[in-house]
């Protein structure tokens, strides 16, 4: 879909120097894939050869598979028993994250109070706090009363990164949205619950998918704070992918592995943009 | 069909007062603009009637029955924006139905009350559109028919025509005007602007600094402002300094007899600029006649204002423009007595 818009933007409105400069930027972002992708399908790739030496094809009777492949669908990679933990605990959190963020940010956006300022700041100190600091104090303490090594405890560490941005892009979503929508429906006779359902929600919707779109990647991206709160007793993608490629070699296992992280985040973002644009009032509230 | 009365109604947020007190009746049937400049407190009393605010003081009473505290919902009020506010996310059609949808009626009358309103307010083909793929003069139409299809005993409208291009204006109003006539709803709403009042309502109450400043029928209100704030929130602009002795007022350019009553003493004169007429000769009669010099001309198409030096006052005369008359012409003016409104403090 993307490509295809990308596609008639190039031919029909853009300078030779503006096509350029796009097909830079998207080489910029899909460049680091390349050696990733001719990775995984080599059987060897030594140093200095600028292609592997051997391709998985020329050695298929030697591996019915890619070896990257072979051992990322194996039960010894744990892929599939982390990819599973990275999309529950990122679900969870998601869902937490918007039943806080969403009555906050209606006030943080509609009300002003004293030390308003002072408090948006603060929220955004989890932010500038780097994260081992925040991890070993919570370590300490989870390990103290038995959240260390548990799911709550990862999904507890992993609202802190999160709530920051969500509050924010909901706060933003929620200035849009004017009081008079709310206080019409009021008029109308529609009660506080048949407000949220039938016009708040669906008015904030646009911004609430986005916010926790964010919020999953945010969250399954984590690795710091999932690798101290999860005692290498919960295994995610970022852990996972960490423990394969901290001896510093990054052989084809490791290269399928990077592959498989990717994925959620890609097929999320699929998902969710068929869904928005599905939507008929992307056109703008009302005026 | 109802009435409704404001007594001693006081709002203050926080530490500001917005509403200091005021009265006000509104008969059943009426059609009432709330006049006066931003801040005044207007949209607060709108909003008080209709519920979103509650007073910190007074009562407010729909056919003597006090709703101070009765919750928006069960008031029992309609109220357009003045953006309209409609939701974006669902059909004219959804939109209209609204408020009979959160009521629980049943779909058949919700369906027969939504094609009887589709037709008064002539929507019916646009019933599938979203409020982004209509204008602006039908996006009004549908806030007005969502809220009329509640039977509400009060409708209430934040600046109706403000939003609207000078064409549409008129549409509009005489949209606006039919229906409540035809169906006699008490209609309260709110501008800042004295034609916007003037073009709609029955009556005008003018709210200067969270007070009532006068009540009245436009054309009075007009001709006959209370004070000279009034008078110059009604775009007056020959206001001038005077002693009234019997029927006589002693103005700068000279003396005027004047109709109505006043007590002697100092005051303000007004005249209304196309109250004045403008003669090129020395008139025959010598009443109320000023001589002057034409300083200025301002051409608006139909009309032509002429502001003429009389002395050291400026007298601003509006005439059809049937005739342009020469700058630096010497005229003389007159005014009939009972054109003349004496503002006393």
């Amino acid at each position: 879909m993307a490509r295809k818009s990308a596609s008639i933007a190039l031919n029909e409105r853009l300078s030779p120097y503006q096509k350029l400069y796009l097909l830079l930027i998207a080489g910029f972002i899909l460049g680091p894939f390349i050696p990733l992708i001719i990775q995984s399908f080599a059987f060897r790739w030594a140093w200095p050869d600028l292609l592997p030496g051997t391709w998985w094809l020329e050695q298929r009777e030697r591996a019915v598979l890619p070896l990257a492949w072979d051992y990322v669908i194996s039960p010894y990679s744990q892929v599939w028993e982390a990819t599973l933990n990275t999309v529950f605990i990122g679900c969870v959190v998601t869902v937490i994250c918007l039943f806080i963020c969403l009555p906050a940010a209606r006030v943080l956006a509609r009300e002003s109070f004293k030390g308003k300022p002072a408090f948006e700041f603060f929220l955004s100190m989890p932010l500038i706090v780097p994260e081992a600091a925040i991890g070993i104090a919570l370590l300490m303490i989870f390990i103290n009363i038995g959240l260390a090594g548990t799911y709550t405890g990862i999904i507890i560490v992993h609202l802190i990164p999160t709530i920051p941005y969500m509050i924010r892009m909901l706060t933003a979503v929620y200035q849009g949205l004017g009081r008079d929508f709310e206080e019409q429906a009021m008029i109308l006779g529609a009660s506080r619950w048949q407000i949220l359902r039938m016009v708040t929600m669906p008015m904030l919707l646009p911004g609430i998918v986005a916010g926790a779109l964010f919020t999953f990647l945010v969250s399954t991206n984590i690795f710091l704070l999932t690798f101290f709160m999860g005692q290498g007793k919960i295994v995610t993608l970022p852990t996972l992918l960490f423990s394969k490629i901290s001896g510093g070699t990054l052989d084809a296992s490791a290269a399928g592995i990077t592959l498989v992280v990717t994925v959620p985040g890609i097929i999320l973002l699929l998902i969710t943009e068929r869904f928005i644009k599905e939507e008929a009032f992307g056109k703008g509230f009302g005026n | 069909m109802t009435a409704v009365q404001l007594k001693g109604v006081r709002k203050d947020f926080g530490g500001f007062t917005a509403i200091s007190n005021i009265d006000l009746d509104i008969r059943s049937g009426e059609l009432v603009a709330l006049l006066g400049p931003s801040g005044c407190g207007k949209t607060t009393t709108l909003r008080m009637i209709a519920g979103l605010e509650v007073p910190s003081d007074g009562q407010i009473l729909f056919d003597g029955k006090d709703v101070s505290e009765v919750a928006v919902q069960k008031r029992n009020v309609g109220m357009v924006f003045q953006r309209y506010a409609l939701f974006p996310h669902m059909t004219v059609e959804k939109n209209v139905a609204f408020g009979l949808k959160v009521r629980g009626t049943d779909k058949a009358e919700i369906e027969q009350r939504l094609e009887d309103i589709l037709d008064v307010v002539q929507l019916q083909q646009f019933r599938h559109r979203f409020p982004a793929q209509l204008s602006g003069g039908q996006m009004q139409r549908v806030a007005i028919a969502r809220t009329l299809i509640t039977n509400p005993s009060v409708l209430m409208m934040d600046e109706p025509l403000a939003n609207l291009d000078t064409k549409l204006r008129g549409e509009m109003r005489r949209f606006i005007r039919d229906l409540q006539q035809r169906l006699g709803i008490t209609t309260i709403f709110v501008t800042h602007d004295q034609i916007e009042a003037m073009e709609l309502a029955d009556r005008v109450a003018v709210i200067f600094d969270g007070k009532l400043a006068q009540y009245d029928a436009p054309d009075a209100l007009y001709k006959r402002p209370g004070s000279i704030d009034i008078a110059d929130f009604m775009g007056a602009t020959n206001v001038f300094e005077a002693m009234i002795r019997g029927k006589t007022a002693t103005a700068p350019f000279g003396s005027l007899a004047f109709a109505t009553d006043a007590t002697d003493g100092p005051a303000h004169v007004m005249l209304r600029g196309e109250a004045i007429d403008l003669h090129l000769a020395e008139p025959p009669e010598t009443q109320n006649q000023i001589r002057g010099r034409v300083s200025a001309r301002e051409f608006f198409g139909a009309n032509i204002t002429y502001t003429v030096a009389c002395g050291d006052a400026q007298i601003q005369v509006i005439e059809q423009s049937r005739r342009m008359v020469d700058l630096d012409q010497e005229v003389w003016l007159t005014i009939p007595p009972d054109r003349i409104w004496i503002i006393q403090n």
